[in-house]
């Protein structure tokens, strides 16, 4: 088989139910029509996961680590990795088929992506189960499946200083799940370097289900290129890019942290459950404050000349001499905004638990908020909370929940299983603010102000993300940088034409501009067809009632809410701009044949 | 200034080798008392350059602000980018950057903290010293300085690959050395791109440093694992670590 330069031809096949490791061939053809990272990863689940309904948990689940084919090059902020599986935590609002959810994909920054490119592989692909703790270890070419009993049951900070320790050798990259992982929480999260994470859409859980603690990577050899000196060119055309702009300065300085007032008083913030879109309190935990009194050092992912990671340290207040990274935009909204907690060290402190315990951040603050909320209106009372006091703004009650998240204590084993769950025992009324769709919890961007965030939620083929783009193009662009592997924060460093640029001298096939946009609509549709085989339809792309017929109270942009004839036409535009039926969201037959996806329309069902 | 605020100064191994050289005037004034002058690239928030008139050979090294340094591991790559080139169509590139065969390797720590480390260029050379190779007529040893920029070199048509010298740094100064994982020759050892250090030049937070100069004959080694401590203890203060329930 002809191989594709810049790839390695081959992904790190491992069997954890029976021992098996070895290499799958990835054809040619895949990398040019898939790319890499979200991309190849969904053309793998595709062809592994021949029928619909299978089990999330189940030994027959994949779970893909994949870098992209920029991983492995000094180019700028090119690290993601992203995680591909079937998700534990989607469902649609009817299938026939009784495991019916979606894809799930989820990407983390840091170092592994580009350490895995060196062992050798473009990605990793774990099968089957493991009758027992393990961890998987790859070192070039030596691959063991080897006992993590030791590890089991510990914290993801404690077990990153562990792990590393065990290893040897600081340059094994690592990723690993935390207590949620292992009790197979559905928004576990996988984590690495103790603070980055690959968050949503369970891929933590999927990891925990196949008894999966951590994976350590080493690798000495690279990739090679098509067009050796167009590369190089390419190269310090990219670097280039983000020498001494303002954005990149702003990205040192303030990381995603500089969103958390902007956001606020703009209006977009998920603030009290997503009720409000405005906190009183946001200078408190935002990135001036942070700057000034947590945030000791700035840290970058691999050759990323951004910095936006933040390691910092409460100096003072009731928790004082905590450690860890934060707030992000997402992390300071999620824990502390929507729960209304206006403390910076009590920010940090939730952050530091739910990053200890692997569990998403944005999933987790969601199903706290919606609980506070639920408490308040007397929907749930105190027994019912096992005498958990969560009035808004609780920093204890908050941690202490957490932890009863991650071990499944109590009434933690039902916030465990999501907002979606918690509203369909509490009872009708509750499902108004248990803010998902298709079972994932939404993110820290509020709806009211801005419409096109409920509908990149309502599409978003993970279920709930705000990441996916308001509209088609958007959500086809992102499909593609996700599928390279460059950072979402980075892309706007790289100029118009030089990814694509890079791409060609990297693989030495050539990409029209067309043929490109055309490649990340191809990933959007398989994804899409996935879910359609699963059983989602036109009602599963929904937001909660609560933006239509509640609009926001206090703030600069009181008043706003969503119109329902505004939200069904920007709903059918958006199908039609994707040519899928707007009655069921089935893609067009004629489309899905010019993105070469015949193999899956021929899967779906009429 | 670029990321931090308030901007925190340079912390380099000058500092932290028993505090001696904890002012910046000062590190100056002693490598112009060593004769040669002075090149510094980044170095704090100013430009400096002064260069003396000498013609003698000059100990030059790579500084790190740790204060500075992201981890991004960019100089890692540029290393080897420069340092292990390859011929395409008959010219010679600079290579793709495999870190692992890079001179500067980024040591991660947590809580974070990330050390470059690299060869410090010893003027006692305990790496020379233990090389048990007969001095030839020039006095060199298997491993030897290069006449010209003094950076530590390998004779691999003499070296017997017995690892002393790798062993030496390791145990006494940084562990730059590392040994060929076939042949155990010592490899690593940082060659300053020939007088144009790529790592200085590409670094994109402005972490590193190329100084010329006498420096008082002191070498400033102290292996990542203590520096490591030592960083984490001045950014994150003694109660450093997570927090209980
Ligand atoms: S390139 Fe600079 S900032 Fe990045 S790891 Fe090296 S010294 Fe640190
Ligand atoms: S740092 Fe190591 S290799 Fe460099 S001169 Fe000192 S002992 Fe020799
Ligand atoms: S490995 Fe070679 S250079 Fe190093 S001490 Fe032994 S003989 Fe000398
Ligand atoms: S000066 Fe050159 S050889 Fe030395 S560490 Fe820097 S890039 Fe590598």
């Amino acid at each position: 088989m002809s191989r594709l330069p810049g790839y390695w031809g081959s992904v790190l096949e491992v069997d954890l139910s029976t021992g098996r490791t070895g290499r799958r061939e990835i054809p040619a053809a895949d990398y040019e029509q898939f790319i890499g990272g979200r991309g190849l990863g969904m053309k793998l689940l595709w062809d592994l996961l021949p029928e619909p309904g299978v089990d999330p948990l189940g030994p027959d689940n994949p779970l893909l680590f994949m870098p992209g084919p920029f991983a492995g090059f000094p180019l700028p902020s090119a690290s993601r990795t992203c995680v591909v599986t079937k998700s534990p935590i989607t469902a649609p609002v009817a299938s026939p088929h009784r495991h019916a959810s979606t894809v799930s994909y989820s990407n983390m920054g840091g170092f592994i992506g580009p350490e895995i490119r060196f062992a050798g592989y473009d990605g990793i692909l774990v099968r089957g189960r493991a009758a027992a703790p393990v961890y998987l270890y790859v070192d070039d070419d030596r691959v063991e499946i080897r006992d993590a009993g030791r590890f089991w049951g510990m914290g993801t900070d404690a077990f990153d200083r562990a792990f590393t320790e065990a290893l040897g050798d600081r340059r094994f990259r690592t990723c690993y799940i935390g207590p949620a992982g292992e009790n197979v929480v559905p928004y576990a999260s996988v984590i690495n370097t103790a603070a980055r994470a690959a968050g949503r859409a369970g891929t933590g859980c999927v990891m925990g289900a196949k008894n999966l603690k951590a994976v350590a990577v080493r690798g000495s050899r690279q990739p090679d290129v098509a067009a050796h000196k167009r590369f190089l060119e390419a190269l310090d055309k990219a670097r280039a890019g983000f020498r001494g702009t303002p954005s990149t300065e702003n990205w040192r300085r303030y990381g995603t942290g500089s969103a958390l007032v902007a956001s606020s008083d703009n209006g977009t913030q998920a603030v009290r459950n997503f009720r409000e879109g405005t906190f009183e309190h946001i200078e408190r935990i935002g990135g001036l404050a942070a700057r000034r009194a947590v945030w000791q050092r700035d840290f970058a992912c691999y050759a990323c000349p951004l910095a936006c990671k933040k390691a910092g340290r409460v100096a003072d207040g009731p928790y004082p001499g905590l450690v860890h990274d934060g707030p992000e935009y997402e992390t300071g909204t999620m824990l502390g905004a929507n729960l209304l907690i206006g403390d910076l060290g009590g920010v940090q402190r939730a952050i530091w638990h739910a990053d200890d315990l692997g569990l998403d951040i944005i999933s987790v603050g969601g199903v706290i908020g919606f609980l506070m909320e639920a408490y308040e209106r007397g929907c749930i009372d105190r027994d019912a909370l096992d005498g958990l006091d969560l009035a808004w703004g609780g920093v204890d009650a908050t941690v202490e929940l957490l932890h009863r998240i991650a071990h499944r204590e109590g009434v933690g084993d039902d916030a465990a299983r999501g907002v979606r769950h918690l509203a369909g025992r509490m009872g009708h009324e509750t499902a108004k603010f248990a803010i998902h769709s298709k079972g994932h919890g939404f993110a820290a961007w509020n709806v009211h102000v801005q419409p096109g965030y409920g509908v990149s939620y309502a599409t978003s083929n993970r279920g709930a993300c705000h990441l996916n783009g308001f509209t088609p193009d958007r959500q086809n662009g992102t499909a593609l940088v996700d599928s390279v592997g460059v950072c979402l924060f980075a892309r706007g460093g790289y100029a118009a034409g030089l990814v694509e640029q890079v791409l060609e001298s990297i693989s030495g096939r050539g990409w029209v501009d067309a043929d490109y946009a055309a490649a990340g609509e191809r990933v959007f549709n398989l994804e899409k067809c996935f879910n359609y085989r699963e059983g989602f339809r036109r009602s599963d792309d929904s937001i909660p009632d609560r933006f239509f017929e509640e609009p926001l109270t206090v703030g600069p942009r009181k008043g706003a809410v969503v119109a329902r004839d505004a939200w069904d036409r920007m709903m059918a535009e958006y199908y039609a701009k994707r040519d899928w039926d707007p009655a069921t969201t089935r893609p067009a037959d004629a489309r899905l044949q010019a993105l070469g996806l015949e193999f899956a329309r021929v899967k779906l069902p009429a | 200034m670029s990321a931090s605020e308030p901007s925190p100064g340079p912390l380099t191994a000058l500092d932290l080798c028993g505090g001696v050289r904890a002012d910046r005037r000062d590190f100056i004034r002693l490598a112009a008392w060593g004769g040669a002058g002075l090149a510094v690239g980044h170095f704090g928030a100013r430009t400096l350059w002064a260069q003396g008139p000498s013609r003698q050979p000059v100990y030059a090294m790579i500084l790190v602000d740790y204060n500075r340094c992201t981890g991004c591991r960019t100089c890692e790559a540029a290393c080897a980018q420069f340092n292990h080139p390859v011929t395409v169509d008959g010219e010679e590139q600079r290579g793709l950057g495999n870190p692992s065969l890079s001179n500067i390797r980024v040591h991660a720590f947590n809580p974070d903290a990330d050390v470059p480390v690299v060869c410090v260029m010893c003027r006692d050379n305990p790496c020379v010293a233990a090389c048990p190779v007969e001095p030839d007529a020039e006095g060199r040893r298997a491993l030897y300085r290069d006449p010209v920029l003094l950076t530590v070199r390998n004779d691999p048509s003499r070296c017997i690959a017995c690892g002393a010298c790798a062993e030496a740094c390791r145990a006494h100064r940084v562990g730059a050395i590392i040994p060929n994982r076939e042949t155990n020759r010592p490899e690593r050892m940082c060659t300053l791109c020939g007088g144009d250090p790529q790592c200085v030049a590409l670094c994109p937070y402005g972490a590193l440093s190329y100084i010329k100069g006498g420096l008082d004959g002191r070498h400033y080694a102290l292996p990542p694992e203590r520096i490591a401590a030592e960083l984490i203890a001045r950014w994150y203060g003694p109660a450093q670590g997570g927090d209980v329930r």
